[in-house]
């Protein structure tokens, strides 16, 4: 059914000597968040995830799912940094996000998320002036990549291939969706953010979508962490599921998630 | 940077055109308020302009001239005519001693003519052939009428004066060298070389001419003094410094400063009144423009929150509600001029029989387009630099998910 992507090296994550290259690599990273008299408080000691990796965050909302994957996509600054690494390539130098953070390189941050990471919207966050095929190609565009045939592919992997030149408007919301994915995967990112990718879908073709999701990610070999409340069919899919836990102080002055795995 | 402004570009024009009927309002809101401004423009500046080319082309705005009379010889008339300022001058001989009767052979009657000393370069000449010498002479148009004679033709000239108790009468044949413009001079004139003038002020006053034979006694060796002249600048911004220079000198003038001062005044007033309607007009349109930019930003949060989250940079953000401003303008812009053209052309139609073929009633430059459409883009893009701001502050996470 799918056509198969191959992938120059050896497994995905494995450099040649055989150990774990880590795309994320944190260490006693925290981001407080304080309003009026309460505060809230997301400690992650120690995080690693491999190249290659497909991650579950599985939590209720309020939990500091969104405040982690905002720090994992580098559009939130933590309060404190131990340590942040990031490295998207096998062979590539780690870079060091904790330095970009501190010497306000947003600009540089901005060209490694266009360069790097390809992010699914709970809602699509299609631009609904550009045609399906556009929207699917916009990543690619902003990097100058010539078409080699993917958005086509994906198009067609997806079921939207009778879609590409309409508008998302004219879309059903799961279409939307899958159009929503496809612009993720277009550019081949190292690793793609979802946060409740699902959310707005019924429970059929939730599943449906998020196996076809799964599916395409690991044909790419791009990395996923994807955020959800649903676990049920999660389970199945054979991500792994990253610890965390909270506790609430007696006197709800805090409120406190700890990360880590 | 280059690369991703042009993508920016594209991104804007595709959203503008989605939105083609938001995007069409505010199109026809500026033209409502451009379009207007440019036809009254357009009339001020045709209408003024026809009557400062009247002013400037009519010469007798550029005279200044003596009140009563002097003492002028030529020697004082030559160092005026060395003033930049000063187009044409001549020296005028005693009004009463010049006129001149005129007969020709195709009319039976004789008329009285004022002589006009001219010269070269006379203003009022233009276009003309003035006289070579004393038996060349440039009728008014209403003389010429009277005496039935063309270019060419011969008249004969008479002076008459009472010399020792008799009355006398001398005859000379004239030439008609040229027939001046009737504006030039309304009544019975004669345009004259300045050595006629002499010889009739002479012959009037008893002396002798010997270049044309007239007798009398022998002329004055001295001095010859002028009561008068005739006195043009080179164009009517000259009129003002030339009066008061002569009234310095003791000198009393009369000019049509006057006519010149009420046409610039209202000039100026029109000027004040359309940059007070010009400016009321594009402040109005541009807070409108802004609010509904400022607005945009919020209806459209999430789409250039997906835009910053692909990578756009906050520098490049603020090219979005900017260039769709700038759309606005230039696209308005566009439909006012077409507005104007349609209406001036309706405008110059209606007055083309009460106008002269020089003057139009409406009327702009290529440069007042030109004008118009920087001052629009221009408060456009003022109007668009607070949304662009806002824009840019989106956080990148916003596109992430529902707020």
């Amino acid at each position: 059914m799918m056509t198969t992507v191959t992938h120059p090296g050896t497994a995905p994550g494995v450099n040649p000597s055989g150990e774990k290259v880590l795309i994320y690599h944190l260490r006693d990273v925290v981001k407080t968040r304080e309003a009026e008299g309460s505060a809230f408080r997301l400690r992650v000691p120690s995080l690693q995830i491999a190249l290659g990796e497909k991650i579950a965050l599985i939590g209720e909302s309020g939990c500091g799912k969104s405040t982690l994957l905002d720090m994992l996509s580098m559009t939130l600054k933590p309060s404190e940094i131990g340590s942040f690494r990031f490295r998207p390539e096998p062979g590539a130098d780690p870079v060091d996000i904790s330095a970009l953070w501190q010497r306000r390189h947003l600009n540089q941050l901005g060209d490694l998320r266009r360069l790097r990471i390809g992010y699914v919207m709970q809602t699509g966050g299609l631009l609904p002036y550009l045609t399906v095929r556009e929207n699917i190609n916009l990543s690619r565009r902003l990097l100058d990549m010539q078409d080699d045939g993917l958005v086509d592919e994906l198009a067609n992997d997806l079921g939207i291939r009778r879609h590409l030149d309409k508008l998302p408007h004219m879309l059903s919301v799961g279409e939307r969706q899958r159009v929503a994915i496809g612009r993720a995967l277009a550019h081949r990112p190292a690793i793609v953010i979802a946060d409740e990718p699902t959310a707005s879908l019924d429970p059929i073709a939730a599943e449906r979508i998020m196996s076809l999701f799964i599916e395409l990610v690991d044909e790419l070999h791009i990395t996923v962490i994807l955020a959800s409340h649903a676990w049920r069919h999660i389970n199945r899919l054979g991500l792994r599921h990253l610890e965390h836990h909270t506790h609430r102080e007696a006197d709800g002055s805090l409120t406190e998630t700890v990360v880590s795995g | 940077m280059h690369h991703r402004f042009k993508d920016i570009v594209w991104l804007a024009s595709r959203d503008y055109r989605n939105e083609w009927q938001m995007s069409s309002f505010f199109v026809i809101a500026l033209a409502a308020v451009l379009g207007p401004m440019l036809i009254l423009y357009g009339l001020k500046f045709g209408i003024v302009g026809s009557m400062l080319s009247t002013l400037i082309e009519d010469p007798r705005n550029r005279e200044v001239r003596p009140i009563g009379s002097g003492r002028y010889d030529s020697a004082w008339i030559e160092q005026l005519r060395e003033r930049e300022e000063i187009d044409f001058i001549i020296p005028r001989t005693r009004a009463i001693a010049a006129t001149i009767d005129l007969k020709s052979e195709s009319a039976n009657r004789i008329i009285s003519v004022e002589m006009i000393p001219t010269g070269p370069g006379d203003p009022l000449l233009k276009t003309r052939v003035a006289p070579q010498n004393h038996q060349q002479i440039v009728l008014s148009e209403k003389a010429a009428q009277k005496l039935n004679v063309k270019p060419g033709d011969e008249i004969n000239g008479s002076l008459s004066r009472r010399y020792k108790g008799r009355s006398e009468r001398v005859h000379l044949t004239l030439q008609v060298a040229d027939i001046a413009r009737h504006a030039s001079f309304t009544r019975d004139g004669a345009f004259t070389d300045l050595s006629l003038l002499e010889a009739a002020e002479d012959f009037r006053d008893g002396r002798a001419v010997p270049v044309l034979g007239w007798s009398g006694t022998n002329a004055e060796t001295g001095n010859r003094t002028y009561p008068s002249f005739r006195l043009y600048t080179r164009s009517i911004n000259d009129v003002a410094p030339i009066s008061d220079a002569m009234g310095k000198l003791g000198i009393e003038v009369n000019t049509r400063a006057a006519d010149i001062d009420i046409v610039r005044s209202m000039d100026r007033n029109l000027s004040l009144v359309f940059w007070l309607i010009a400016l009321i007009g594009l402040v109005g349109f541009s807070f409108s423009l802004g609010a509904s930019l400022w607005a945009n930003v919020d209806r459209k949060r999430k789409e250039l929150s997906v835009l910053r989250l692909v990578g756009f940079r906050t520098g490049e953000i603020i090219w979005f509600p900017v260039l769709q401003s700038a759309f606005t303008a230039i696209l308005g812009w566009l439909t006012a001029s077409l507005i104007y053209l349609g209406v001036s052309y309706t405008i110059n139609g209606l007055f083309a029989t009460q106008t002269e073929v020089s003057e139009t009633i409406c009327r702009l430059l290529p440069d007042h387009f030109l004008v118009a459409l920087i001052l629009t883009l221009g408060s456009a893009i003022l109007a668009a630099s607070l949304a662009g701001y806002r824009a840019a502050r989106i956080e990148p996470s916003e596109g992430l998910r529902e707020i």
